[in-house]
């Protein structure tokens, strides 16, 4: 067959940049960065954080947003939550995507709260603690 | 080198080509349909990644993600029927390379679909090929093995992140605990007063990841049924916990399966023809 030796090569390239990755790159590296889905460790003494979206609506409701109603789920709201920490205005984004997604429906604020449930010995105990960690008021 | 080029069937291109281009449009509106909603967010959120920086890929407008989607399914679909494999085969490679752009680029990266990239890269270095075709060819092998390997990859390097970047207590910490409390089912939420009982499944998964490589030892029918069987119940039981599933990668996983004797056209027909001569309406008697 021809090309064998092309192959050979695309093929040994694409698993040493896969190896290298592994070892070196980080999630932007994809598709070749460290497959790091649940690689980090939690410790069984320190609380479960999870995040969640919450918005005022213009009756005035709290609701809580999730994911499939911005177009921005769980896990990118988490993964940008330093850009969302450091600059609130941002949500804007969030309340424009839920407007564009729930015909029309204004929201007046949008906020990114945090839960810590805690956990005894790596059991967890039903109860947890609440954190605001962003807000953005429609001006 | 030789395991590289393992001669296969060429039915078994035309069923996976079948399968990975038909997964597209499943994929888009049913199982993944959070991409196509990154067109309703600012661009503001979007975060290059390495491969948009250095193509200088566009940042994803509205009618950017829509038209990039529909352009996709379309193709997909044609290319499904094997029609002119290697343009289409490239032209859904390339369309689905910028699709998981748009899928990856708002802080959050999947790790489910290296080994069905693997597959569609593959796919378009194959000639034409029918369902059900039993010659045999070295680049057909060539594709089957490489997505075999990429597929063991995947199990095998997600370990050694773990080793990385949870360090070698992984097993120890409460992975399985924290995930539940975030996304258990009630298949799972019983477990959370088992602390230790996740804990041995935190060690039996990295056992297994490790373990993985002797995947590619199977060598009879049988033992390959057997391991496709493990890996299928593996994610079928992250499913019922967490409701996580590694679809595009069981795609490839199909790959280990000896596709070629498949033939959907064939059973279709004969479906079909049998229907029509039972069904009176259709087969009036002659007068």
């Amino acid at each position: 067959m021809t090309g064998k030796a092309t192959r050979l090569g695309l093929a040994g390239g694409v698993v040493v940049v896969t190896l290298f990755g592994t070892l070196h790159g980080q999630d932007d590296w994809f598709p070749f960065g460290p497959f790091r889905m649940y690689s980090t460790r939690d410790s069984p003494h320190a609380p479960v954080t999870s995040t969640l979206m919450q918005g005022i609506t213009s009756a005035g409701r709290r609701i809580t947003i999730n994911g499939t109603e911005t177009g921005l789920r769980r896990a990118e709201v988490e993964g940008q939550l330093g850009r969302f920490e450091r600059e609130p205005a941002l949500l804007a984004t969030i309340a424009d995507a839920y407007q564009r997604r729930h015909s029309g429906a204004r929201l007046g604020a949008v906020e990114i709260v945090v839960r810590n449930y805690d956990l005894t010995n790596g059991a967890a105990t039903g109860h947890y603690t609440q954190k605001l960690l962003a807000r953005w008021t429609r001006s | 080198m030789r395991w590289w080029f393992t001669p296969m069937p060429l039915g078994r291109i035309a069923a996976l080509r079948t399968l990975a281009y038909l997964f597209i449009p499943l994929d888009v509106f049913v199982f993944t349909p959070w991409v196509r909603q990154h067109a309703d967010i600012s661009t503001r959120l979007y975060e290059p990644m390495v491969v948009g920086r250095l193509l200088h890929l566009p940042a994803p407008t509205h009618s950017f993600v829509l038209t990039i989607q529909w352009v996709m399914v379309v193709v997909a679909v044609i290319a499904a029927t094997g029609r002119a494999p290697r343009i289409l085969g490239v032209a859904v490679f390339l369309l689905y390379g910028e699709w998981m752009v748009i899928a990856m680029s708002y802080g959050k990266v999947d790790h489910d679909r290296y080994a069905y990239l693997v597959l569609l890269a593959l796919l378009p270095t194959i000639g034409a090929a029918r369902h059900g075709e039993r010659e045999t060819s070295e680049a057909a092998g060539f594709a089957v093995r490489s997505t075999q390997l990429a597929v063991v990859l995947t199990y095998f390097l997600s370990s050694w992140a773990k080793i990385r970047f949870g360090g070698w207590n992984w097993p120890t910490g409460a992975i399985f605990e924290r995930a539940i409390v975030r996304r258990g089912t009630f298949l799972s939420n019983w477990l959370l007063h088992y602390p230790h009982v996740l804990e041995v499944g935190q060690f039996a998964m990295v056992a297994f990841e490790l373990s993985s490589p002797l995947i590619l030892l199977a060598r009879s029918d049988r033992a390959r049924y057997v391991v496709v069987a493990v890996m299928l119940g593996f994610h079928l039981m992250t499913f019922g916990a967490l409701t996580i599933i590694f679809l595009p990668h069981l795609v490839a996983i199909t790959a280990f399966l000896p596709l070629e004797r498949v033939r959907p056209v064939v059973w279709v027909r004969s479906r079909v023809g049998r229907a029509v001569d039972r069904s009176p309406i259709l087969t009036p008697t002659p007068d």
